[in-house]
Order: structure tokens, then C-alpha cells, then sequence
């Protein structure tokens, strides 16, 4: 039991604190990129990896009853809202930026053939 | 390590990770705060709900009070229709400033 104890505590303090790291490296990305989508991919994707890893963490710790089930609930909602809130932000960005062409080259549909021929 | 020292080891290294998440929540809300465009004030607003569901998960282990993590849903759907409701206002908004825009050269003229 002490031994479980002990691999647990690794386990689960490991876990967060990768978490932790994550949410570390995700802000330092956001306050170095300067263009607002950039700065979205990074927080999307650094948000659902960093909250995954501090859920688990505390899965681990908790240890498995149905208060860990809740949170399993809470990253399964996340997980599917996640995308659909960074969806939602650039899509209202490409609506509204009218400078969108100087840091995003979009490609129209004879450019983009030529581009897949090359 | 026995069940007692197990937690005890726990709320130690919970102290730890609460200072940590709170001086991020703080960056986050420095974006925020700089800006400079209200989509950057968004995907900021976006990060802070997440750094502060994690928050919550942290702080539901140390106390083992089963309802943090009912608030912890909650949260997460507070944070999401948040996000969703900024986003919708932001592009009407700027649509309606637009439309203004146009009407009043469309006056001059």
C-alpha cells in the first residue's frame, strides 16, 4: 500500500505539474507571437494538452470514485468546447480584420491548384 | 509512504502548483489587459477560464470536497458560452459600426 501510495503521489504530482509547465510555455508563446490567430492556435492547443494533464494529475491523486468521474465529464466537455470557442474567435477575427491579407496569405482556388501541382 | 503522509505530501505540493497557476491567471490577464485588438482580450479571457478550471481540479483534490468539481463544469460551461457571446457581440459590433460608416458616406455623397 505505501509503495501504491508512493507511485501515486509521483504519478499524480508529475502530471500536474507538466500541466503547469505547459500553461508556462503556452502564455510565454502568446505573449511572443504578435498576429491574434497565431496566438489562438497556440492557446487552443496549449489549453487542451496543459487542462488534460492537470485532470489527470488529479484523477491519479483522487484515486477512482465518482467525483473522478465528474472530472472525466469536465474534460470530455472541454475537449469539445475547446475547439469550438477557438472556431468561433477566428472566425469572428475573419470577419472583422480587414488587414487579414498582410498576415495571412489566402489563396484563391486557381492559386491553390498551381500550389498542389508544384 | 503512509495514507496520512500521502496527503500531507499532496497539500504541500498543492500550495506550490496554486501560486504557480495564480501567477499565470495574472499573465493571462495582463493580455488581456494589453490587448491590443478585442480578439487578442478574448483568447486571453478564453485561457484565464482554463487556468482557472485547473485551479479549481487542483484545489477539489486537496479539500476532497466532491463539489468543486460540479463548479468545475459549471465553469467550463460559463467559460465556453462566455467565449461563444464575446465572439457573436464582437462581429455585430463591427458590423453595425461598418453599416453606420456606409450610410453616413452614402449621406454625404
Amino acid at each position: 500500500m505505501e509503495t501504491i501510495n508512493l507511485i501515486r503521489h509521483i504519478l499524480g504530482c508529475g502530471f500536474i505539474s507538466l500541466g503547469i509547465i505547459i500553461f508556462f510555455i503556452e502564455i510565454f508563446c502568446v505573449s511572443k507571437l504578435h498576429y491574434v490567430l497565431d496566438r489562438m492556435h497556440f492557446a487552443g492547443t496549449g489549453d487542451t494538452l496543459a487542462f488534460a494533464f492537470t485532470i489527470l494529475g488529479s484523477i491519479i491523486i483522487n484515486g477512482i470514485d465518482y467525483s473522478s468521474l465528474k472530472l472525466v465529464l469536465v474534460l470530455t466537455f472541454f475537449w469539445f468546447a475547446s475547439p469550438v470557442s477557438s472556431h468561433l474567435i477566428s472566425r469572428a477575427v475573419m470577419k472583422t480584420d480587414p488587414k487579414m491579407e498582410e498576415h495571412v496569405k489566402v489563396y484563391d482556388e486557381e492559386e491553390s491548384k498551381k500550389f498542389i501541382e508544384e | 509512504m503512509t495514507t496520512e503522509a500521502f496527503w500531507n505530501a499532496y497539500s504541500n505540493f498543492a500550495i506550490i502548483a496554486f501560486i504557480l497557476l495564480g501567477i499565470i491567471a495574472v499573465l493571462c490577464l495582463l493580455r488581456a489587459i494589453i490587448g491590443p485588438r478585442t480578439a487578442d482580450r478574448v483568447v486571453a479571457i478564453n485561457m484565464l477560464g482554463t487556468v482557472a478550471m485547473a485551479i479549481i481540479a487542483v484545489l477539489f483534490v486537496k479539500l476532497r470536497e466532491g463539489y468543486l468539481a460540479d463548479i468545475c463544469l459549471i465553469y467550463a460551461m460559463i467559460s465556453f458560452l462566455a467565449v461563444i457571446v464575446l465572439s457573436k457581440v464582437y462581429v455585430g459590433a463591427y458590423k453595425e459600426k461598418k453599416k453606420a460608416k456606409e450610410e453616413k458616406e452614402n449621406g454625404n455623397n
